[in-house]
């Protein structure tokens, strides 16, 4: 039985028949948590819900459940949790700037619950969802609606401070927070690699513990799982609890820097099972959402930032959401010094070293580069030959030079070897195509691309 | 219904009523107070669906009944009569007449059928005297965030240890922390009540004198005296583990007269920039408290306090708003700071008094 939709059938049915003020406010944020033995427990945010509930519409409620689900004896309300909708998240004007400038309290267990390891600051609420990521956030999504079910193991990859962390934290976050039954738990790779060496080490041959204390979950979390590939007894315990998660349903979800298949050291084994699922990437965000996530932040942080100060930050930093966060801690911490915020001549001083330089090579330089990534003789590009090798780096060259720098379309053509530029224009559309239909085109690409950073 | 009684018992009970009730909620219901007159009592109650209340007093009855209405003209209309007068006042259909010697006035009522009903809280059942509850409460709970983004230090943590309670409160830049002693030992797994509720519960029981008989579970607590019962939301979530982060040792401490800081402080306070920063310079060395702020709009100011001083020389720059603040929770005539250099958490006491302790983070400069 899929207890999401069973509720969301009974909700329509009850929408139907309250008027809208009750609706909202007593049916807003109820869930159904489970069923056993045909007792149905409904999940609601506090105890005056559950009070009114059971006095004013449960024959409603009763009815309603009956119909949707004929073996319902009995319901039950129980208040879950932890619910941060239900009290709305407002960031007032209030929060004047004195709240940034003081330093905070070393209360460092604030921010990460001891038995999850999760950071209740990580949720959905305040994960900014742009074209870059959007297709990583639906499948998250579809992971929390139905755990373990849907895309198992969910892996997500792309270059670090783009918000892996921050995704698969939310993803932990909303499996808690929807099903208050499910044990979730987060490990860093690197943890989980340090706590098997304790286990070897401390418990010579009987390594259950270090097997029982992780299979207890019903959902696991694993940042950075690429840093596996260097290890390989952990690998082949990851290898064992990734199949006793997988063979019991359990949600698993993997996030790594690089594609599985870019992963040194990693086993073919373990490469196809990450490949068993749904394996999404995130990119670099573009300028729209580099705005979003400078505004929430700013937000965040209680300050009145003026915009033109935020426009230039979102579209001087190009690169990961960490280097934003980063100039504007800057920023920040330029207006405490000077007690107002900076100008944007002050800016653009305070930010010129962490924008990137934009990207120049010589045409030979590119040349040489791929080339050498592709392991052919530099010479040969230039050459009149169409062996087939070298007529696909010599159109991934023309590519590379087109879209990265910029370089005219008869430039291009004079320097390899006088080819016309509609030449030029063909290869390009070809690699625009095949990017599109041969992934390993698209990977090959973004890794000389990296060589070019 | 129909019943009589005196403005000034009624009084009270309206306004804190009204003060729970839901502005622009989606549910009429939630905005209005709720009248019940049955037996020989009145009874009102209002709810947010996040705190509760519902007061009762006797009162001189003819008829029973129940009516909704809108507390904030009621409690208008009533704030505006002699305190002794008596008031009689009676429903017929959609309004409620109340009638004095010198005025008469109908109140429009509401649909009282979609009120909701207050949960009871049965769980762990604990008295405690009013007089250290609310000073508890009253001693933190201005430290406690106000905004919701992090709900575990928008609210009052409650714990107890022995005969000892613990109230504490934070915004994660200062931190309050009041100890009360009590006769009778109590026991209850530590709660974490919503700054805003706090707020209310402080203030209907402020001018009570009756024990208090908390009853608590995983979600809500009860607050119940004769009269009042009162009923919370819990924060979900755990408090941080304060109690590592209050130093023990300090490097440099000073002993000040309470009224001389808050003179110094006050002045600062002109020159101070928007930030409310001032400096303390404290020299052990040359015996010398200076207190400096400056404004480069405004002017710039320093003034000199008489202190005992020991320990290092330290500049440190801090909020004099966070700091007034804690001022008059602390009852003695003087106070002690202990400091561990300039960017370390300053703990502020009564002189010979540990059940109070403030702790406050400095400023970057």
């Amino acid at each position: 039985m899929d207890t999401k939709e069973l509720w969301d059938h009974c909700l329509v049915e009850i929408e139907s028949e309250v008027s809208k003020a009750n609706f909202s406010t007593w049916f807003k944020n109820t869930s159904l948590v489970k069923e056993d033995a045909g007792t149905v427990f409904v999940g609601v945010p506090n105890e005056f819900v559950k009070d009114w509930l059971s006095n004013k519409f449960h024959k409603l409620i009763m009815r309603v459940l009956r119909n949707a689900w004929e073996h319902t004896r009995n319901v039950e309300y129980m208040v879950v949790k932890g619910d941060p909708k239900s009290h709305k998240i407002e960031v007032s004007s209030q929060l004047k700037p004195d709240f940034a400038i003081s330093q905070e309290l070393p209360l460092k267990d604030l921010y990460v619950n001891k038995d999850d390891n999760l950071n209740p600051r990580y949720t959905f609420d305040t994960f900014i969802v742009g074209p870059f990521n959007e297709l990583a956030y639906a499948a998250t999504q579809a992971a929390v609606a139905r755990p373990g079910k849907q895309y198992n193991p969910l892996f997500i990859y792309g270059s670090s401070g783009l918000g892996k962390t921050h995704l698969i934290q939310a993803v932990g976050n909303a499996i808690k927070e929807k099903y208050p039954e499910k044990k979730v738990y987060y490990i860093t790779q690197e943890k989980f690699t340090v706590d098997y060496i304790n286990s070897v080490q401390s418990n010579r041959g009987a390594g259950n513990t270090f097997k029982e204390k992780y299979r207890k979950y019903d959902a696991i979390i694993i940042d950075d799982v690429q840093l596996v590939g260097k290890a390989e007894k952990t690998q082949e315990e990851l290898f064992h609890l990734f199949n006793s998660y997988h063979e019991a349903g359990k949600q698993i979800v993997f996030s790594s820097d690089k594609h599985p298949n870019f992963i040194p050291g990693l086993e073919d084994r373990m490469r196809t099972r990450f490949a068993q699922g749904m394996i999404v990437d995130i990119t670099e965000p573009e300028y729209e959402s580099r705005l979003a996530i400078l505004r929430s932040k700013v937000q965040e942080l209680g300050l009145n930032l003026p915009d033109e100060l935020m426009e230039y930050i979102a579209s001087a930093i190009a690169g990961n959401v960490r280097e934003l966060e980063g100039s504007l801690n800057a920023i920040v911490l330029q207006s405490q010094l000077k007690g107002r915020f900076p100008t944007l001549l002050e800016t653009k001083n305070l930010l010129k070293n962490s924008i990137k330089q934009k990207k120049t090579a010589s045409v030979k330089e590119v040349v040489k580069t791929i080339a050498d990534f592709y392991n052919v003789e530099e010479a040969s590009i230039y050459e009149k030959t169409r062996r087939k090798e070298i007529v696909k780096v010599r159109q991934i060259v023309m590519f590379i030079l087109r879209e990265d720098f910029s370089v005219s379309y008869p430039l291009i053509g004079q320097k390899l070897g006088g080819k016309d530029h509609t030449t030029v224009i063909h290869s390009c559309l070809k690699i625009k195509n095949d990017m599109k239909n041969d992934m390993l085109i698209a990977q090959e690409l973004d890794q000389i691309r990296a060589l070019f950073k | 219904m129909i019943f009589e009684t005196t403005v000034e018992k009624l009084i009270t009970i309206i306004e804190n009523a009204d003060r729970v009730t839901a502005r622009n909620a989606s549910l009429p219901a939630l905005s209005t107070i709720l009248m019940i007159v049955s037996g020989s009592s009145l009874k009102v109650r209002a709810t947010n669906l996040s705190l509760g209340v519902e007061f009762e007093i006797p009162v001189k009855k003819e008829k029973d009944g129940v009516i909704a209405l809108d507390g904030k003209t009621l409690y208008s209309f009533l704030s505006t009569l002699p305190k002794n007068e008596k008031i009689k006042i009676a429903h017929n259909e959609s309004t409620l007449t109340l009638t004095t010697d010198h005025n008469r006035t109908t109140i429009k009522t509401h649909p009282y059928e979609d009120f909701p009903t207050l949960p009871s809280v049965s769980g762990t059942q604990i008295q405690i005297p009013q007089k250290e509850f609310i000073r508890g409460i009253k001693n933190t709970y201005f430290a406690s965030a106000v905004s919701d983004i992090k709900p575990e230090i928008a609210s009052v943590f409650m714990c107890a240890e022995k005969n000892t309670l613990f109230f504490v409160a934070t915004d994660s830049f200062r931190l309050a922390e009041k100890k009360e002693t009590i006769k009778k030992a109590v026991e209850f797994s530590p709660i974490l009540i919503p700054y805003k509720n706090i707020i209310e519960i402080a203030r209907i029981l402020e001018n009570k004198t009756e024990e208090i008989t908390l009853s608590i579970n995983e979600n809500q607590i009860a607050i119940t005296i004769p009269g009042i019962y009162i009923t919370s939301r819990l924060t979900s979530g755990s408090f941080p583990d304060y109690k590592q982060i209050i130093p023990k040792e300090f490097l440099t401490e000073v002993v000040v007269l309470k009224q001389d800081l808050l003179t110094t402080l006050k002045t600062a306070n002109i020159f101070s920039d928007k930030f409310n920063q001032i400096t303390f310079s404290i020299t052990p060395s040359k015996k010398k408290f200076e207190c400096v702020s400056k404004n480069s709009d405004v002017g710039e100011y320093s003034g000199v306090i008489d202190a005992t001083l020991s320990g290092d020389d330290v500049s440190i720059a801090l909020n004099q708003r966070y700091l007034i603040e804690c001022l008059s929770f602390i009852p003695q005539d003087s106070i002690t700071i202990g400091l561990n250099g300039g960017s370390k958490a300053v703990v502020i006491r009564g002189v010979g008094d540990s059940s109070f302790t403030y702790l406050l983070m400095p400023m970057n400069r």
